[in-house]
């Protein structure tokens, strides 16, 4: 609907911002996954709808209930407790998708919306994005690549729900427990790339190598001596036993310095290091064994394929 | 940022002080003992409307503007609906134009002006949040915003972005500002000025 023209500049953004919840109604839908309120969810692609996880407490066929006031079944596929995605698959769904805002629409100051549909009618709630922080890190230790920290109220069943753009267009999802009760959104092209793993594996493929490490001061001597560009490296303080690491040959006692050729000073360098090995290829690893300078290669496998509980 | 964007943030911040200044004249403050509250100049009809939470009964009531302060008899309550009517025979105001709340839209900009925490004139903006509707009639009960109020806010109007009335700002549920729909409010007016007139 366009925007109605007036002299006043205030109803004029009244009415682009109403028009813009208006949009966002329509594939704002409602899923009865949980006691209490519904929580809601977005159809991001044809067939395929996303929530917060922590709101859909069940897994299986759940009911959605959709704009034009239908229900249809939705089965869980997948869900990222990272980022506390969910995607749900709806064959017969014909809800059109939701259309992605305008780049810089989502910038820090922008006005944005965020709409839930927490039973039959949406509402929303208005303020403006507060922070765009990069390279976040959830509390499992997952990288985010960008997580937006919104200055507006996510109301009782908004988690999940589309934060829009005063323009109009979905910006991300919003959730309120990423960050500690905070009203925060996942950006649409980090839950693009959660989508894709989800559908296509099920699950978040994150890298197991097996080892569990400690951080340890080198000394100004060693790191003289071997030429190190890091102070700090991690001490293998246990190997599981036919991990990556043990085929490779790692021993309890060695101290890692550098996986890829970037130095590992924290254990959570060790996860980035290897999250950016493609599948089935393998990784230099250099240690020190002895005081000795060693270089072994590790191959890292899926996680959860491998049955880590970690 | 480019100039149509400055000219843009300027209208925008005009558009608001202006509504500020119209709003200005039609409130006043209600002091009771028990605290303060924001009325409503109901035209030139001599009459104040505000919550009734905000003019207690048997108990002496003020009338405050930024110039002059009036004792005042409250002349009809409606406690369902949480409002009150006082007379102010000296006292008369542009009246606001009503806007039906069935009329609203998710999203649209809505301003509320009081005295929050007896801080005189302030202006706060916020989005409608949702409409709630009597469960058999259908009527519209409350008008649910996503804007911040405190108290002494009760009894003030809620107006959208070209100064209408869409309700009298009435309590904070769950931080959600929630008003009585401004054809509510009228109606009452209309019965109560009637059962005077009998």
């Amino acid at each position: 609907m366009a925007s109605k023209k007036t002299n006043n500049a205030l109803a004029e953004l009244s009415s682009q911002l109403s028009d813009a919840v208006k949009s966002a109604a329509a594939y704002t839908v409602a899923i009865h996954a949980r006691r209490r309120i519904p929580s809601s969810g977005i159809v991001w692609r044809d067939g395929v709808i996303v929530s917060a996880s922590h709101t859909v407490r069940r897994d299986g066929v759940v009911r959605v209930a959709l704009p034009d006031g239908e229900s249809v079944n939705a089965t869980v596929v997948g869900r990222d407790a990272a980022t506390d995605l969910v995607v749900l698959r709806a064959d017969e769904l014909k809800t059109p998708r939701a259309p992605l805002a305008e780049a810089g629409a989502g910038d820090v100051g922008s006005l944005v919306l965020a709409v839930g549909r927490p039973g039959r009618n949406v509402s929303s709630s208005f303020g403006i994005v507060s922070a765009v922080v990069g390279g976040w890190r959830t509390v499992q230790g997952t990288r985010v690549d960008q997580l937006l920290r919104l200055d507006l109220a996510i109301y009782d069943g908004f988690s999940g729900g589309p934060l829009v753009a005063a323009s109009g267009g979905v910006l991300g999802i919003n959730n309120s427990a990423l960050a500690r009760g905070t009203a925060t959104a996942l950006p649409a092209p980090v839950v693009d790339g959660v989508i894709d793993e989800l559908l296509s594996h099920g699950h978040i493929r994150r890298p197991f190598v097996g080892v569990a490490v400690h951080p340890v001061a080198l000394g100004a001597a060693v790191v003289n001596r071997h030429h190190l560009t890091s102070e700090t490296a991690l001490l293998v303080v246990s190997v599981v036993e036919g991990a990556p690491a043990d085929a490779a040959g790692i021993l309890i006692g060695d101290v890692l310095t550098q996986v890829g050729g970037n130095d590992v000073a924290r254990p959570i360098d060790l996860l980035d290091a290897f999250s950016g090995v493609p599948d089935g290829e393998s990784v230099s690893v250099t240690l020190l064994r002895g005081g000795v300078p060693q270089t072994v290669s590790v191959a890292p496998r899926d996680r959860e394929a491998s049955g880590a509980i970690e | 940022m480019n100039a149509a964007q400055l000219d843009l943030d300027r209208q925008l911040a005009s558009d608001a002080k202006s509504l500020a200044e119209r709003l200005r004249r039609v409130v006043v403050e209600i002091h009771s003992p028990r605290g303060a509250g924001t009325g409503i100049v109901w035209g030139n009809t001599g009459l104040i409307v505000t919550n009734a939470h905000c003019a207690p009964r048997d108990v002496s009531l003020r009338i405050e503007t930024d110039s002059k302060s009036w004792s005042a008899e409250c002349v009809a309550y409606a406690r369902d609906y949480d409002l009150a009517l006082l007379a102010g025979p000296s006292l008369s105001a542009p009246a606001l134009e009503l806007r039906d709340a069935a009329s609203l839209r998710i999203g649209e900009l809505v301003f509320a002006h009081g005295h929050p925490m007896g801080i005189r004139d302030s202006l706060a903006m916020g989005a409608v949040h949702g409409v709630a509707r009597h469960p058999r009639s259908g009527e519209t009960r409350f008008v649910v915003a996503d804007i911040r109020l405190a108290p002494g806010n009760s009894g003030g109007p809620l107006v959208d972005a070209e100064g209408r009335l869409v309700g009298v700002n009435s309590m904070v549920v769950n931080g959600l500002g929630v008003a009585i729909p401004a054809l509510v409010v009228q109606r009452f007016v209309d019965r109560a000025g009637a059962s005077r007139a009998a």
